[in-house]
């Protein structure tokens, strides 16, 4: 009966319950997309970076990831090919040889990162063919092709089949070049990606650093992202400590940074929301227990102890802040599924998104899991807000309460 | 039978600041079966004395027994359990809660004792029936007349079997007819059933019709008359 009391309670002023709900609604659905949106840009910079840059997984000499030393590469390599072809949860992998050097046309040069790579390996891991904007994916019959970014064509003012002179220094120090045509543009979503990363083929770049079939780095991804920590120990074990095996958290420390920040920025922005409700909440619960104090007197009076009206205080608390948290989540969910098909786009922050690794067009996205721990968040923010009221109804003296009377 | 008891009765408030003295020594006895008014001019501390025997507040001295407890030593939490078991309440403006209907009404008060859902609403039903309210049992209070919803009032205090009901100025806001049909039906309850009432009022009608009148002026008791012992007389 209590709680049949404490729903009708709520409907006795239907203005006042229906404001806060509409409140508690409208702040949880802001709140949802906003987390949604942040979310979907983490996502897309943590998918853009792993499909292109770091895999799942990548294997290094131990000490090439400090100084990248280009003499650092992997001492047995075709050993821990066959250990990843023969490992059922590896979708593909791809040894690239890498090295630092500086990528000149007749107008201007810049500092870049060499990728000597297979090409059809690397499609398996890494999603730059399909990226490709203009040109090919080293499909043509260039004896020496080279894949660059927009932005590099851009600053060295080159088109397709340009001619490219590559320098580095090889493994014995010397100085040594090679001139490239232009065979592919493409363009990812990452601007600090593309300003800095070149393909070439693999074979091209081994003569040049005149390190004949050695690669310094093993991208690998598997079928299931989830199953990362398990098949890096597992790798670990059987290759031992003559290779470092890292995953892509640490090889790019920012991301997994980025990911756990958004969360608790997430969860900050969601608590400053619940708090302001509450605020709100207590207003109106704080009210009606004033409106009602000869009600709740005769209630003491006739034999309801104070458990009961404690609990009836707080069940309309959460009456009142789960129905509008019901109807904001379920607002949010509709709003993320109809914009995570088409996406939002901002192309009108298209530079500023791109430069931090995402795409103009944002696809909200938020887990199951977000919404038990938001409910379970409304439902802690409810009872909070009902202790204060709850505890001005207790307070009263059923004989002064009787008339009327607040003491 | 004697079920209630005050001896030497005293009420200050405020006794720190200024002191208002409502009760100044009251002794006051009670039977089972009674049907006594207690009178008095506004602030005479009819309302304290009322408050005192219903064990919503407490005496500054003196003692309220009822049915052999001094309801002035129970702690606030068994004394709402004392009050739930043994005292049924009618007020001047009915209160009843305006969420549930007059069914609902009587049934909360048993719900509260704890008893079981079978028992409560056949005991409900037979209740608003005794009140005739019969067929207004699912109306709720806002459609209602006042006499209607002082009724209902009157059933939810029979429902929890107290040992006696207290009103306080039960017909305050009732026209004649109500106040007529109102004073009828606790009379019979009260003969019937051998229920003790007890009103603070200052009605005529009701006065009229009780069998004792406790007069209190000045928080004393100035005058006790049993009705129909003078009348028999």
């Amino acid at each position: 009966m209590i709680t049949a009391i404490s729903w009708r309670n709520i409907w006795r002023n239907p203005t006042r319950s229906l404001v806060i709900i509409i409140a508690v609604a409208l702040g949880l659905t802001a709140g949802i997309f906003s987390v949604a949106l942040m979310n979907g840009m983490t996502e897309q910079k943590m998918r853009t970076a792993i499909e292109n840059q770091t895999s799942h997984i990548q294997l290094h000499h131990p000490e090439f990831s400090v100084n990248k030393d280009i003499k650092l590469h992997l001492n047995n390599k075709a050993e821990i090919e066959k250990i990843l072809e023969d490992n059922p949860a590896i979708k593909g992998f791809s040894s690239r040889t890498v090295a630092g050097g500086m990528l000149a046309s007749s107008r201007g040069s810049v500092g870049v990162q060499l990728n000597g790579i297979n090409p059809e390996k690397e499609k398996q891991v890494t999603a730059i063919w399909q990226n490709m904007i203009e040109g090919d994916y080293f499909e043509g019959d260039s004896r020496k092709p080279i894949l660059i970014s927009q932005k590099t064509a851009e600053k060295l003012e080159v088109k397709l089949r340009s001619k490219l002179v590559v320098t580095l220094q090889d493994s014995e120090g010397e100085i040594v070049g090679a001139a490239f045509r232009v065979s592919g543009i493409f363009k990812t979503t990452s601007t600090a990606f593309d300003e800095t990363q070149v393909f070439i083929p693999k074979k091209a770049l081994q003569d040049l650093l005149q390190l004949p079939a050695e690669v310094h780095e093993i991208a690998l991804v598997l079928n299931d992202l989830e199953q990362v920590p398990i098949i890096k120990e597992e790798l670990q074990k059987e290759l031992g400590e003559s290779v470092k095996i890292e995953d892509w958290k640490e090889v790019l420390p920012e991301l997994a940074y980025l990911s756990d920040a958004t969360v608790q920025t997430n969860v900050l922005f969601l608590a400053i929301i619940l708090v302001a409700l509450a605020f709100g909440i207590l207003n109106t619960m704080l009210m009606s227990v004033f409106e009602r104090v000869k009600e709740i007197g005769v209630l003491m009076a006739v034999g309801m102890n104070k458990l009961r009206i404690f609990s009836m205080i707080v069940i309309e608390t959460v009456f009142l802040s789960v129905s509008g948290s019901l109807i904001g989540v379920l607002v949010g969910i509709a709003l993320i599924k109809w914009t995570s098909q088409e996406g939002i786009s901002l192309s009108m922050f298209a530079e500023g998104l791109a430069s931090w690794g995402v795409s103009d067009v944002i696809y909200p996205t938020l887990s199951a899991g977000f919404y038990i721990i938001l409910m379970f968040m409304v439902l802690i923010t409810a009872l909070l807000a009902s202790i204060y009221p709850a505890r001005k109804a207790l307070s009263l003296n059923p004989a002064e309460a009787l008339h009327g009377l607040n003491n | 039978m004697s079920i209630i008891q005050i001896k030497g009765l005293h009420k200050i408030y405020n006794p720190k600041k200024v002191p208002v003295h409502a009760l100044n020594g009251i002794d006051l006895e009670i039977t089972e079966g009674e049907f006594t008014a207690i009178v008095g001019p506004s602030g005479s501390g009819k309302s304290t004395l009322l408050n005192m025997i219903g064990g919503l507040d407490s005496p500054t001295e003196g003692t309220v027994i009822i049915n052999g407890v001094d309801v002035s030593t129970l702690s606030p939490k068994k004394l709402i359990d004392f009050r739930l078991k043994n005292i049924g309440f009618v007020f001047q403006d009915y209160s009843l809660l305006p969420v549930l209907t007059a069914r609902e009404n009587v049934e909360f008060i048993m719900q509260l004792q704890g008893r079981k859902k079978e028992e409560f609403k056949k005991r409900a039903e037979e209740l608003l029936r005794e009140v005739g309210l019969g067929d207004r049992m699912d109306n709720r209070p806002s459609n209602l007349s006042g006499g209607q919803q002082q009724r209902v009032a009157v059933a939810r205090a029979l429902a929890s079997k107290p040992k006696f009901i207290l009103a306080d100025e039960p017909t305050a806001n009732l026209d004649s007819v109500s106040t007529s049909d109102l004073l009828e039906m606790m009379q019979v309850l009260n003969k019937e059933e051998n229920m003790t009432f007890i009103f603070s009022t200052h009605d005529q009608r009701v006065i009229d019709k009780a069998r004792r009148v406790v007069s209190i002026v000045d928080g004393k008791v100035a005058e006790d008359i049993q009705v129909e012992q003078e009348m028999a007389q």
